[in-house]
Protein backbone atom coordinates (compact mmCIF):
# COMPACT_ATOMS: atom_id res chain seq x y z
CA UNK A 1 0.00 0.00 0.00
CA UNK A 2 2.88 2.31 0.65
CA UNK A 3 3.98 2.03 -2.93
CA UNK A 4 0.92 3.81 -4.15
CA UNK A 5 2.07 7.03 -2.68
CA UNK A 6 5.43 6.92 -4.34
CA UNK A 7 6.26 9.92 -6.39
CA UNK A 8 8.00 8.85 -9.52
CA UNK A 9 10.74 11.24 -10.49
CA UNK A 10 11.69 11.74 -14.06
CA UNK A 11 15.03 10.12 -13.70
CA UNK A 12 15.01 8.01 -10.61
CA UNK A 13 18.37 6.47 -11.09
CA UNK A 14 20.31 9.58 -11.94
CA UNK A 15 18.75 11.62 -9.21
CA UNK A 16 19.35 8.87 -6.75
CA UNK A 17 22.94 8.50 -7.81
CA UNK A 18 23.78 12.11 -7.31
CA UNK A 19 22.49 12.13 -3.80
CA UNK A 20 23.41 8.59 -2.82
CA UNK A 21 26.83 9.27 -1.40
CA UNK A 22 25.65 12.21 0.60
CA UNK A 23 22.62 10.46 2.02
CA UNK A 24 24.59 7.34 2.73
CA UNK A 25 27.28 9.09 4.65
CA UNK A 26 24.83 11.33 6.42
CA UNK A 27 23.23 8.29 7.86
CA UNK A 28 26.18 6.04 8.34
CA UNK A 29 28.78 8.23 9.96
CA UNK A 30 26.73 9.41 12.90
CA UNK A 31 25.55 5.89 13.46
CA UNK A 32 29.08 4.61 13.43
CA UNK A 33 30.06 7.31 15.85
CA UNK A 34 27.32 6.16 18.15
CA UNK A 35 28.58 2.64 17.97
CA UNK A 36 32.13 3.72 18.47
CA UNK A 37 31.69 5.72 21.59
CA UNK A 38 30.21 3.19 23.94
CA UNK A 39 32.41 0.48 22.50
CA UNK A 40 35.58 2.26 23.42
CA UNK A 41 34.63 2.17 27.03
CA UNK A 42 33.92 -1.54 27.01
CA UNK A 43 36.54 -4.17 27.20
CA UNK A 44 37.32 -5.46 23.80
CA UNK A 45 36.58 -9.11 23.80
CA UNK A 46 35.34 -11.32 21.08
CA UNK A 47 31.74 -11.11 21.97
CA UNK A 48 31.72 -7.37 21.79
CA UNK A 49 33.54 -7.46 18.51
CA UNK A 50 30.91 -9.69 17.10
CA UNK A 51 28.25 -7.38 18.35
CA UNK A 52 29.93 -4.43 16.84
CA UNK A 53 30.34 -6.26 13.60
CA UNK A 54 26.71 -7.07 13.48
CA UNK A 55 25.72 -3.57 14.35
CA UNK A 56 28.01 -2.09 11.78
CA UNK A 57 26.67 -4.44 9.17
CA UNK A 58 23.18 -3.48 10.12
CA UNK A 59 23.96 0.17 9.82
CA UNK A 60 25.68 -0.35 6.51
CA UNK A 61 22.66 -2.13 5.13
CA UNK A 62 20.26 0.36 6.57
CA UNK A 63 22.25 3.19 5.06
CA UNK A 64 21.92 1.50 1.71
CA UNK A 65 18.21 1.04 2.08
CA UNK A 66 17.66 4.63 3.12
CA UNK A 67 19.88 6.10 0.45
CA UNK A 68 18.02 4.44 -2.34
CA UNK A 69 14.42 5.21 -1.68
CA UNK A 70 11.82 4.34 -4.20
CA UNK A 71 12.88 0.89 -5.20
CA UNK A 72 11.17 -2.31 -4.24
CA UNK A 73 14.36 -3.87 -3.03
CA UNK A 74 15.29 -0.95 -0.81
CA UNK A 75 11.86 -1.02 0.75
CA UNK A 76 12.12 -4.75 1.32
CA UNK A 77 15.59 -4.40 2.75
CA UNK A 78 14.54 -1.76 5.20
CA UNK A 79 11.58 -3.79 6.24
CA UNK A 80 13.68 -6.89 6.72
CA UNK A 81 16.25 -5.05 8.77
CA UNK A 82 13.69 -3.53 11.06
CA UNK A 83 12.00 -6.86 11.46
CA UNK A 84 15.24 -8.49 12.38
CA UNK A 85 15.94 -5.84 14.91
CA UNK A 86 12.68 -6.50 16.61
CA UNK A 87 13.27 -10.20 16.64
CA UNK A 88 16.84 -10.20 17.78
CA UNK A 89 16.70 -7.48 20.29
CA UNK A 90 18.16 -9.43 23.11
CA UNK A 91 20.91 -10.80 20.96
CA UNK A 92 21.83 -7.48 19.51
CA UNK A 93 21.23 -5.88 16.18
CA UNK A 94 20.45 -7.95 13.18
CA UNK A 95 22.78 -9.99 11.13
CA UNK A 96 23.52 -9.24 7.59
CA UNK A 97 20.55 -9.59 5.34
CA UNK A 98 22.67 -11.94 3.35
CA UNK A 99 23.42 -14.14 6.30
CA UNK A 100 21.14 -16.83 5.03
CA UNK A 101 23.56 -17.27 2.22
CA UNK A 102 24.22 -20.91 2.61
CA UNK A 103 23.33 -21.35 -0.98
CA UNK A 104 25.71 -18.71 -2.12
CA UNK A 105 28.37 -21.05 -3.32
CA UNK A 106 26.22 -23.93 -4.24
CA UNK A 107 24.86 -22.45 -7.39
CA UNK A 108 26.68 -24.06 -10.25
CA UNK A 109 27.60 -21.02 -12.20
CA UNK A 110 29.72 -22.20 -15.05
CA UNK A 111 30.59 -19.81 -17.77
CA UNK A 112 32.22 -22.00 -20.35
CA UNK A 113 29.74 -24.81 -20.57
CA UNK A 114 26.87 -22.38 -20.69
CA UNK A 115 28.22 -20.39 -23.55
CA UNK A 116 29.33 -23.50 -25.31
CA UNK A 117 25.90 -24.90 -25.05
CA UNK A 118 24.39 -21.82 -26.47
CA UNK A 119 26.79 -21.54 -29.33
CA UNK A 120 27.39 -25.17 -30.04
CA UNK A 121 23.80 -26.21 -30.29
CA UNK A 122 21.94 -23.63 -32.23
CA UNK A 123 19.07 -25.98 -32.54
CA UNK A 124 18.87 -26.37 -28.83
CA UNK A 125 15.30 -26.28 -27.84
CA UNK A 126 14.00 -22.99 -26.66
CA UNK A 127 12.56 -24.53 -23.56
CA UNK A 128 15.94 -25.67 -22.28
CA UNK A 129 17.35 -22.19 -22.60
CA UNK A 130 14.26 -20.79 -21.02
CA UNK A 131 14.55 -23.21 -18.14
CA UNK A 132 18.16 -22.24 -17.60
CA UNK A 133 17.21 -18.60 -17.65
CA UNK A 134 14.44 -19.26 -15.18
CA UNK A 135 16.89 -21.02 -12.92
CA UNK A 136 19.17 -18.07 -12.96
CA UNK A 137 16.35 -15.64 -12.47
CA UNK A 138 15.18 -17.49 -9.39
CA UNK A 139 18.70 -17.41 -8.08
CA UNK A 140 18.83 -13.69 -8.69
CA UNK A 141 15.59 -13.35 -6.82
CA UNK A 142 17.25 -14.88 -3.82
CA UNK A 143 20.15 -12.50 -4.08
CA UNK A 144 18.22 -9.30 -4.27
CA UNK A 145 16.42 -8.23 -1.11
CA UNK A 146 12.72 -8.57 -1.52
CA UNK A 147 13.19 -10.84 -4.45
CA UNK A 148 10.65 -13.30 -3.20
CA UNK A 149 7.90 -10.73 -3.17
CA UNK A 150 5.14 -10.92 -5.68
CA UNK A 151 6.32 -7.84 -7.46
CA UNK A 152 9.51 -9.54 -8.45
CA UNK A 153 7.70 -12.28 -10.23
CA UNK A 154 7.45 -10.02 -13.22
CA UNK A 155 10.64 -10.29 -15.21
CA UNK A 156 10.72 -6.69 -16.30
CA UNK A 157 10.38 -5.43 -12.80
CA UNK A 158 12.98 -7.88 -11.59
CA UNK A 159 15.48 -6.75 -14.16
CA UNK A 160 14.96 -3.07 -13.52
CA UNK A 161 15.22 -3.64 -9.79
CA UNK A 162 18.40 -5.56 -10.43
CA UNK A 163 19.78 -2.64 -12.38
CA UNK A 164 19.15 -0.21 -9.59
CA UNK A 165 20.39 -2.68 -6.99
CA UNK A 166 23.64 -3.31 -8.80
CA UNK A 167 24.34 0.36 -9.27
CA UNK A 168 23.53 1.08 -5.63
CA UNK A 169 25.80 -1.71 -4.51
CA UNK A 170 28.58 -0.23 -6.55
CA UNK A 171 28.00 3.16 -5.03
CA UNK A 172 27.95 1.67 -1.60
CA UNK A 173 31.21 -0.16 -2.14
CA UNK A 174 32.86 3.03 -3.31
CA UNK A 175 31.62 5.01 -0.39
CA UNK A 176 32.73 2.40 2.10
CA UNK A 177 36.12 2.15 0.49
CA UNK A 178 36.59 5.88 0.67
CA UNK A 179 35.55 5.98 4.29
CA UNK A 180 38.06 3.30 5.11
CA UNK A 181 40.82 4.95 3.18
CA UNK A 182 40.30 8.17 5.00
CA UNK A 183 40.89 6.48 8.27
CA UNK B 1 -11.01 19.12 -37.84
CA UNK B 2 -9.67 16.59 -40.19
CA UNK B 3 -8.07 13.46 -39.05
CA UNK B 4 -4.61 14.60 -40.03
CA UNK B 5 -4.94 17.87 -38.26
CA UNK B 6 -6.03 16.14 -35.18
CA UNK B 7 -3.17 13.76 -35.33
CA UNK B 8 -0.68 16.51 -35.74
CA UNK B 9 -2.12 18.58 -33.00
CA UNK B 10 -2.20 15.61 -30.77
CA UNK B 11 1.42 14.85 -31.31
CA UNK B 12 2.37 18.42 -30.83
CA UNK B 13 0.57 18.46 -27.57
CA UNK B 14 2.14 15.22 -26.67
CA UNK B 15 5.60 16.58 -27.32
CA UNK B 16 4.88 19.62 -25.30
CA UNK B 17 3.90 17.34 -22.54
CA UNK B 18 7.18 15.53 -22.75
CA UNK B 19 9.05 18.70 -22.13
CA UNK B 20 6.95 19.66 -19.23
CA UNK B 21 8.06 17.84 -16.21
CA UNK B 22 5.61 18.83 -13.68
CA UNK B 23 3.37 15.89 -14.02
CA UNK B 24 4.98 14.30 -11.07
CA UNK B 25 3.14 16.74 -8.96
CA UNK B 26 -0.05 15.38 -10.34
CA UNK B 27 0.99 11.95 -9.35
CA UNK B 28 1.48 12.84 -5.79
CA UNK B 29 -1.92 14.35 -5.63
CA UNK B 30 -3.71 11.72 -7.50
CA UNK B 31 -2.00 8.73 -6.11
CA UNK B 32 -4.08 8.76 -3.07
CA UNK B 33 -7.25 8.42 -5.01
CA UNK B 34 -6.61 5.21 -6.79
CA UNK B 35 -5.72 1.73 -6.00
CA UNK B 36 -3.53 0.11 -8.55
CA UNK B 37 -2.03 -3.26 -8.99
CA UNK B 38 1.55 -2.26 -9.42
CA UNK B 39 3.53 0.83 -8.96
CA UNK B 40 4.31 0.94 -12.63
CA UNK B 41 0.77 0.91 -13.69
CA UNK B 42 -0.58 3.45 -11.35
CA UNK B 43 0.44 6.26 -13.56
CA UNK B 44 -1.93 5.17 -16.24
CA UNK B 45 -5.01 5.22 -14.23
CA UNK B 46 -4.50 8.32 -12.31
CA UNK B 47 -5.21 10.98 -14.81
CA UNK B 48 -8.37 9.40 -16.02
CA UNK B 49 -10.40 11.99 -14.31
CA UNK B 50 -9.04 14.75 -16.39
CA UNK B 51 -10.13 13.94 -19.80
CA UNK B 52 -13.42 12.24 -19.47
CA UNK B 53 -15.15 15.24 -20.80
CA UNK B 54 -13.48 15.34 -24.12
CA UNK B 55 -15.85 15.58 -26.94
CA UNK B 56 -16.18 17.02 -30.37
CA UNK B 57 -17.36 20.39 -29.29
CA UNK B 58 -15.06 20.62 -26.37
CA UNK B 59 -11.87 19.88 -28.21
CA UNK B 60 -10.30 23.24 -28.42
CA UNK B 61 -11.67 24.33 -25.13
CA UNK B 62 -10.26 21.37 -23.38
CA UNK B 63 -7.00 21.73 -25.13
CA UNK B 64 -6.81 25.26 -23.85
CA UNK B 65 -7.50 24.06 -20.40
CA UNK B 66 -4.88 21.45 -20.66
CA UNK B 67 -2.36 23.82 -22.11
CA UNK B 68 -2.78 26.18 -19.26
CA UNK B 69 -2.45 23.30 -16.96
CA UNK B 70 0.82 22.44 -18.49
CA UNK B 71 2.27 25.78 -17.75
CA UNK B 72 1.41 25.87 -14.15
CA UNK B 73 2.77 23.66 -11.46
CA UNK B 74 0.90 22.53 -8.43
CA UNK B 75 -1.07 25.65 -7.70
CA UNK B 76 -2.44 25.49 -11.17
CA UNK B 77 -3.71 22.05 -10.60
CA UNK B 78 -6.34 23.03 -8.15
CA UNK B 79 -7.57 25.84 -10.29
CA UNK B 80 -7.61 23.75 -13.37
CA UNK B 81 -9.84 21.15 -11.86
CA UNK B 82 -12.95 23.24 -11.50
CA UNK B 83 -12.46 24.64 -14.97
CA UNK B 84 -12.22 21.22 -16.33
CA UNK B 85 -15.20 20.18 -14.39
CA UNK B 86 -17.32 22.79 -16.05
CA UNK B 87 -16.09 21.93 -19.43
CA UNK B 88 -16.58 18.34 -18.79
CA UNK B 89 -20.25 18.89 -18.74
CA UNK B 90 -20.06 20.60 -22.05
CA UNK B 91 -18.29 17.67 -23.39
CA UNK B 92 -20.82 15.28 -22.11
CA UNK B 93 -23.34 16.71 -24.44
CA UNK B 94 -21.21 15.79 -27.32
CA UNK B 95 -21.30 12.17 -26.41
CA UNK B 96 -24.80 11.48 -27.32
CA UNK B 97 -24.81 11.84 -31.03
CA UNK B 98 -21.44 10.27 -31.61
CA UNK B 99 -21.83 6.76 -32.79
CA UNK B 100 -19.76 3.84 -31.88
CA UNK B 101 -18.30 1.50 -34.37
CA UNK B 102 -19.12 -1.55 -32.40
CA UNK B 103 -22.01 -2.47 -30.35
CA UNK B 104 -19.73 -3.53 -27.57
CA UNK B 105 -18.55 -0.02 -27.10
CA UNK B 106 -21.95 1.16 -26.21
CA UNK B 107 -21.33 0.62 -22.57
CA UNK B 108 -18.20 2.60 -22.88
CA UNK B 109 -20.14 5.49 -24.23
CA UNK B 110 -22.40 5.43 -21.30
CA UNK B 111 -19.59 4.92 -18.93
CA UNK B 112 -17.73 7.84 -20.31
CA UNK B 113 -20.69 10.15 -20.24
CA UNK B 114 -21.43 9.03 -16.77
CA UNK B 115 -17.91 9.74 -15.77
CA UNK B 116 -17.73 13.06 -17.45
CA UNK B 117 -20.75 14.42 -15.78
CA UNK B 118 -19.34 13.78 -12.38
CA UNK B 119 -17.24 16.25 -10.49
CA UNK B 120 -13.59 15.58 -10.89
CA UNK B 121 -13.15 13.96 -7.57
CA UNK B 122 -15.85 11.53 -8.26
CA UNK B 123 -14.67 11.12 -11.76
CA UNK B 124 -11.44 9.87 -10.37
CA UNK B 125 -13.09 6.90 -8.85
CA UNK B 126 -15.24 6.21 -11.79
CA UNK B 127 -12.42 6.60 -14.16
CA UNK B 128 -11.00 3.48 -12.70
CA UNK B 129 -14.19 1.70 -13.48
CA UNK B 130 -14.15 3.11 -16.93
CA UNK B 131 -10.69 1.83 -17.33
CA UNK B 132 -11.77 -1.54 -16.21
CA UNK B 133 -14.60 -1.56 -18.68
CA UNK B 134 -12.37 -0.42 -21.42
CA UNK B 135 -9.93 -3.13 -20.73
CA UNK B 136 -12.56 -5.77 -20.87
CA UNK B 137 -14.09 -4.48 -24.02
CA UNK B 138 -10.83 -3.53 -25.54
CA UNK B 139 -9.72 -7.06 -25.95
CA UNK B 140 -12.71 -7.99 -27.97
CA UNK B 141 -12.76 -4.88 -30.03
CA UNK B 142 -9.05 -4.66 -30.22
CA UNK B 143 -8.61 -7.76 -32.20
CA UNK B 144 -10.86 -6.55 -34.92
CA UNK B 145 -9.34 -3.13 -34.96
CA UNK B 146 -5.86 -4.43 -35.19
CA UNK B 147 -6.62 -6.20 -38.34
CA UNK B 148 -8.01 -3.05 -39.75
CA UNK B 149 -5.34 -0.63 -38.95
CA UNK B 150 -1.90 -0.11 -37.70
CA UNK B 151 -1.31 1.55 -34.47
CA UNK B 152 1.43 3.71 -33.26
CA UNK B 153 3.82 2.77 -30.59
CA UNK B 154 4.28 5.38 -27.97
CA UNK B 155 6.66 5.90 -25.29
CA UNK B 156 5.18 5.07 -22.02
CA UNK B 157 7.59 6.37 -19.53
CA UNK B 158 6.41 8.20 -16.55
CA UNK B 159 5.98 11.35 -18.52
CA UNK B 160 3.80 9.73 -21.05
CA UNK B 161 1.87 7.95 -18.42
CA UNK B 162 0.62 11.18 -17.09
CA UNK B 163 0.32 12.39 -20.60
CA UNK B 164 -1.84 9.55 -21.67
CA UNK B 165 -3.88 9.36 -18.63
CA UNK B 166 -5.05 12.86 -19.13
CA UNK B 167 -6.40 12.17 -22.49
CA UNK B 168 -8.95 9.50 -22.14
CA UNK B 169 -10.94 9.49 -25.23
CA UNK B 170 -14.30 10.72 -26.03
CA UNK B 171 -16.74 9.02 -28.26
CA UNK B 172 -14.97 9.62 -31.51
CA UNK B 173 -12.00 7.79 -30.35
CA UNK B 174 -13.74 4.85 -29.01
CA UNK B 175 -12.41 2.56 -31.64
CA UNK B 176 -8.85 3.51 -31.16
CA UNK B 177 -9.27 3.62 -27.47
CA UNK B 178 -10.73 0.24 -27.21
CA UNK B 179 -8.31 -1.36 -29.49
CA UNK B 180 -5.42 0.04 -27.66
CA UNK B 181 -6.60 -0.32 -24.16
CA UNK B 182 -6.97 -3.97 -24.67
CA UNK B 183 -3.52 -5.30 -25.01
CA UNK B 184 -1.42 -2.81 -23.31
CA UNK B 185 -2.90 -1.25 -20.31
CA UNK B 186 -0.76 -3.30 -18.07
CA UNK B 187 2.45 -2.96 -19.95
CA UNK B 188 4.46 0.14 -20.30
CA UNK B 189 6.85 0.62 -23.06
CA UNK B 190 9.90 2.67 -22.46
CA UNK B 191 10.86 2.77 -26.03
CA UNK B 192 11.62 6.29 -27.00
CA UNK B 193 12.43 5.64 -30.58
CA UNK B 194 9.01 5.24 -31.96
CA UNK B 195 7.41 8.05 -30.13
CA UNK B 196 7.82 10.88 -32.52
CA UNK B 197 7.34 11.12 -36.17
CA UNK B 198 4.83 8.40 -36.56
CA UNK B 199 1.90 10.61 -37.21
CA UNK B 200 1.45 9.58 -40.73
CA UNK B 201 0.97 6.00 -39.83
CA UNK B 202 -1.78 6.65 -37.45
CA UNK B 203 -5.09 6.64 -39.09
CA UNK B 204 -7.57 6.80 -36.34
CA UNK B 205 -9.95 9.56 -35.73
CA UNK B 206 -8.41 11.16 -32.75
CA UNK B 207 -9.16 14.47 -31.32
CA UNK B 208 -6.18 16.60 -30.77
CA UNK B 209 -6.64 16.84 -27.09
CA UNK B 210 -7.58 13.44 -25.95
CA UNK B 211 -5.46 10.43 -26.11
CA UNK B 212 -6.36 7.14 -24.69
CA UNK B 213 -4.59 5.65 -21.82
CA UNK B 214 -2.87 2.94 -23.74
CA UNK B 215 0.15 2.09 -25.72
CA UNK B 216 0.20 2.16 -29.45
CA UNK B 217 1.97 -0.80 -30.82
CA UNK B 218 2.69 -1.13 -34.44
CA UNK B 219 2.01 -4.51 -35.84
CA UNK B 220 4.96 -5.46 -37.92
CA UNK B 221 4.71 -6.88 -41.35
CA UNK B 222 4.35 -10.58 -41.29
CA UNK B 223 3.76 -10.75 -37.59
CA UNK B 224 0.64 -11.55 -35.75
CA UNK B 225 -1.54 -8.63 -34.99
CA UNK B 226 -3.14 -10.37 -32.12
CA UNK B 227 -3.34 -8.16 -29.11
CA UNK B 228 -1.74 -10.81 -26.98
CA UNK B 229 1.27 -11.29 -29.17
CA UNK B 230 1.71 -7.55 -29.48
CA UNK B 231 1.70 -7.22 -25.75
CA UNK B 232 4.19 -10.01 -25.56
CA UNK B 233 6.39 -8.32 -28.05
CA UNK B 234 6.35 -5.10 -26.08
CA UNK B 235 7.19 -7.03 -23.00
CA UNK B 236 10.05 -8.83 -24.66
CA UNK B 237 11.44 -5.61 -25.97
CA UNK B 238 11.33 -4.09 -22.55
CA UNK B 239 13.07 -7.04 -21.07
CA UNK B 240 15.81 -6.89 -23.64
CA UNK B 241 16.17 -3.19 -23.01
CA UNK B 242 16.67 -3.87 -19.33
CA UNK B 243 19.14 -6.60 -20.13
CA UNK B 244 21.10 -4.16 -22.23
CA UNK B 245 21.19 -1.72 -19.37
CA UNK B 246 22.45 -4.43 -17.08
CA UNK B 247 25.03 -5.33 -19.66
CA UNK B 248 26.37 -1.82 -19.52
CA UNK B 249 26.35 -1.89 -15.79
CA UNK B 250 28.14 -5.16 -15.24
CA UNK B 251 31.72 -4.96 -16.41
CA UNK B 252 32.92 -7.41 -18.97
CA UNK B 253 29.58 -8.35 -20.38
CA UNK B 254 30.09 -7.07 -23.85
CA UNK B 255 31.31 -10.32 -25.27
CA UNK B 256 28.63 -12.47 -23.82
CA UNK B 257 25.69 -12.81 -26.10
CA UNK B 258 23.38 -15.34 -24.54
CA UNK B 259 20.80 -14.32 -22.05
CA UNK B 260 21.74 -17.11 -19.69
CA UNK B 261 25.39 -16.12 -19.86
CA UNK B 262 24.47 -12.57 -19.12
CA UNK B 263 22.47 -13.65 -16.13
CA UNK B 264 25.42 -15.69 -14.97
CA UNK B 265 27.63 -12.66 -15.11
CA UNK B 266 25.08 -10.61 -13.28
CA UNK B 267 24.83 -13.21 -10.57
CA UNK B 268 28.56 -13.31 -10.16
CA UNK B 269 28.82 -9.58 -10.06
CA UNK B 270 26.07 -9.17 -7.52
CA UNK B 271 27.64 -11.83 -5.35
CA UNK B 272 31.04 -10.24 -5.57
CA UNK B 273 29.62 -6.83 -4.70
CA UNK B 274 27.79 -8.24 -1.73
CA UNK B 275 30.93 -9.98 -0.56
CA UNK B 276 32.84 -6.75 -0.90
CA UNK B 277 30.26 -4.91 1.14
CA UNK B 278 30.47 -7.54 3.82
CA UNK B 279 34.24 -7.41 3.89
CA UNK B 280 34.29 -3.63 4.00
CA UNK B 281 31.75 -3.49 6.76
CA UNK B 282 33.80 -5.91 8.84
CA UNK B 283 36.84 -3.81 8.24
CA UNK B 284 34.86 -0.77 9.21
CA UNK B 285 33.85 -2.46 12.42
CA UNK B 286 37.45 -3.12 13.38
CA UNK B 287 38.44 0.39 12.49
CA UNK B 288 35.54 1.70 14.43
CA UNK B 289 36.72 0.19 17.64
CA UNK B 290 40.17 1.60 17.30
CA UNK B 291 39.77 5.10 16.02
CA UNK B 292 38.02 7.99 17.49
CA UNK B 293 35.10 9.10 15.50
CA UNK B 294 35.03 12.67 16.66
CA UNK B 295 35.62 13.68 13.12
CA UNK B 296 32.02 12.87 12.49
CA UNK B 297 30.93 15.48 14.93
CA UNK B 298 32.96 18.08 13.14
CA UNK B 299 31.50 16.89 9.91
CA UNK B 300 28.02 17.14 11.27
CA UNK B 301 28.37 20.57 12.81
CA UNK B 302 30.37 22.60 10.41
CA UNK B 303 29.40 21.51 7.01
CA UNK B 304 25.68 21.17 7.06
CA UNK B 305 24.63 24.69 7.95
CA UNK B 306 26.70 26.15 5.17
CA UNK B 307 25.41 23.63 2.70
CA UNK B 308 21.75 23.75 3.38
CA UNK B 309 21.62 27.47 2.87
CA UNK B 310 23.33 27.11 -0.45
CA UNK B 311 21.15 24.32 -1.65
CA UNK B 312 18.11 26.43 -1.88
CA UNK B 313 19.75 29.05 -4.02
CA UNK B 314 21.59 26.83 -6.37
CA UNK B 315 18.86 24.33 -6.65
CA UNK B 316 16.49 26.79 -8.18
CA UNK B 317 18.58 27.63 -11.11
CA UNK B 318 17.96 24.88 -13.59
CA UNK B 319 14.51 25.51 -14.89
CA UNK B 320 13.65 21.98 -15.72
CA UNK B 321 14.17 20.86 -12.20
CA UNK B 322 12.48 23.84 -10.65
CA UNK B 323 9.19 22.10 -10.65
CA UNK B 324 10.38 19.21 -8.58
CA UNK B 325 10.55 20.47 -5.03
CA UNK B 326 11.64 17.16 -3.63
CA UNK B 327 14.49 16.92 -6.05
CA UNK B 328 15.68 20.47 -6.20
CA UNK B 329 18.20 19.81 -3.51
CA UNK B 330 19.85 17.14 -5.57
CA UNK B 331 20.94 19.56 -8.16
CA UNK B 332 23.84 21.04 -6.24
CA UNK B 333 25.12 17.54 -5.77
CA UNK B 334 25.18 16.96 -9.45
CA UNK B 335 26.90 20.24 -9.91
CA UNK B 336 29.38 19.21 -7.33
CA UNK B 337 30.01 16.13 -9.28
CA UNK B 338 30.37 17.86 -12.57
CA UNK B 339 32.57 20.50 -11.05
CA UNK B 340 34.80 17.92 -9.48
CA UNK B 341 35.06 15.76 -12.46
CA UNK B 342 36.11 18.40 -14.88
CA UNK B 343 38.67 20.19 -12.82
CA UNK B 344 41.92 18.43 -13.01
CA UNK B 345 44.00 20.79 -10.99
CA UNK B 346 42.63 19.74 -7.68
CA UNK B 347 44.47 20.09 -4.47
CA UNK B 348 45.57 16.77 -3.16
CA UNK B 349 44.51 17.62 0.32
CA UNK B 350 40.84 17.43 -0.33
CA UNK B 351 40.40 14.46 -2.51
CA UNK B 352 38.69 11.74 -0.63
CA UNK B 353 35.15 12.92 -0.61
CA UNK B 354 35.25 14.30 -4.08
CA UNK B 355 36.53 11.02 -5.24
CA UNK B 356 33.80 9.35 -3.33
CA UNK B 357 31.05 11.34 -4.78
CA UNK B 358 32.36 11.53 -8.27
CA UNK B 359 33.35 7.93 -8.21
CA UNK B 360 30.01 6.90 -7.00
CA UNK B 361 28.38 8.71 -9.83
CA UNK B 362 30.93 7.86 -12.42
CA UNK B 363 30.82 4.18 -12.06
CA UNK B 364 27.24 3.79 -12.98
CA UNK B 365 27.20 6.64 -15.40
CA UNK B 366 30.53 6.77 -17.09
CA UNK B 367 29.21 8.87 -19.89
CA UNK B 368 28.66 11.80 -17.63
CA UNK B 369 32.23 12.67 -16.82
CA UNK B 370 35.45 12.04 -18.50
CA UNK B 371 36.75 8.72 -17.34
CA UNK B 372 40.27 9.96 -17.54
CA UNK B 373 39.44 12.42 -14.81
CA UNK B 374 38.24 9.58 -12.71
CA UNK B 375 41.37 7.50 -13.07
CA UNK B 376 43.53 10.54 -12.52
CA UNK B 377 41.79 11.41 -9.35
CA UNK B 378 42.04 7.97 -7.98
CA UNK B 379 45.76 8.23 -7.66
CA UNK B 380 45.65 11.23 -5.43
CA UNK B 381 46.02 10.38 -1.82
CA UNK B 382 43.54 11.71 0.65
CA UNK B 383 45.01 13.35 3.63
CA UNK B 384 42.84 16.02 5.15
CA UNK B 385 40.13 15.73 7.68
CA UNK B 386 36.50 15.33 6.75
CA UNK B 387 35.33 18.79 7.45
CA UNK B 388 38.01 20.53 5.46
CA UNK B 389 37.37 18.33 2.50
CA UNK B 390 33.69 18.77 2.63
CA UNK B 391 33.91 22.49 2.86
CA UNK B 392 36.23 22.62 -0.07
CA UNK B 393 33.96 20.33 -1.88
CA UNK B 394 30.98 22.52 -1.44
CA UNK B 395 32.95 25.66 -2.14
CA UNK B 396 33.97 24.27 -5.46
CA UNK B 397 30.41 23.53 -6.23
CA UNK B 398 29.03 26.91 -5.44
CA UNK B 399 31.78 29.25 -6.42
CA UNK B 400 33.00 27.44 -9.45
CA UNK B 401 31.23 27.11 -12.70
CA UNK B 402 28.04 25.24 -12.82
CA UNK B 403 28.43 22.93 -15.67
CA UNK B 404 26.79 19.93 -16.98
CA UNK B 405 23.72 20.23 -14.93
CA UNK B 406 21.94 17.78 -17.12
CA UNK B 407 22.88 14.33 -16.16
CA UNK B 408 22.50 11.98 -18.97
CA UNK B 409 19.52 9.90 -18.29
CA UNK B 410 20.23 6.24 -18.25
CA UNK B 411 16.95 4.58 -18.08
Amino acid sequence: MKEQRRVYPMEPRTIMQTSFAKTYLNYLLPELANIGKPASSLSVDRYVDKEIEKTVRYEVDMALALSAQGFAWSHALEHKLRLNVNNNNQVGKSQSYLSHDGYRNTMPVNHEPATEKLEGNPKRSGTEAAAEEEERLTYLRKLIPGGSGEMMLDDEILLSELGSYVSCLELQVNVLRSVLQLN
Amino acid sequence: MTVLERQRARLKWQEEHFQQHQQESYFSELSGVFSSQTGHVQGFHQGGLMSCGGAAGGDSVLSDVMMTRQLKPDPGLETAWPELGKKVDMGAMGFGPCGYGNGQSFDMNQAISRTSSCPPAMAAVEAVEVKGNLEKMGLAVGRESFKKRKVEKLQNSKVVAEDDSKRIKASEEEEEESKITGPNTKKSSNNNKETSGDTSKENSKVSDVQKPDYIHVRARRGQATDSHSLAERVRREKISERMKYLQDLVPGCNKITGKAGMLDEIINYVQSLQRQVEFLSMKLATVNTRLDFDIDNLYGKDVFPSCTSNFSTVGNMPPELANHPPYVQFNPIQQVVSGCGVEMGINSSDMALRRTISASVLIPDASLLNTSCFTGMQQIQPSAAWDVELQNLYNVAFTGSIEGSDLKMEM
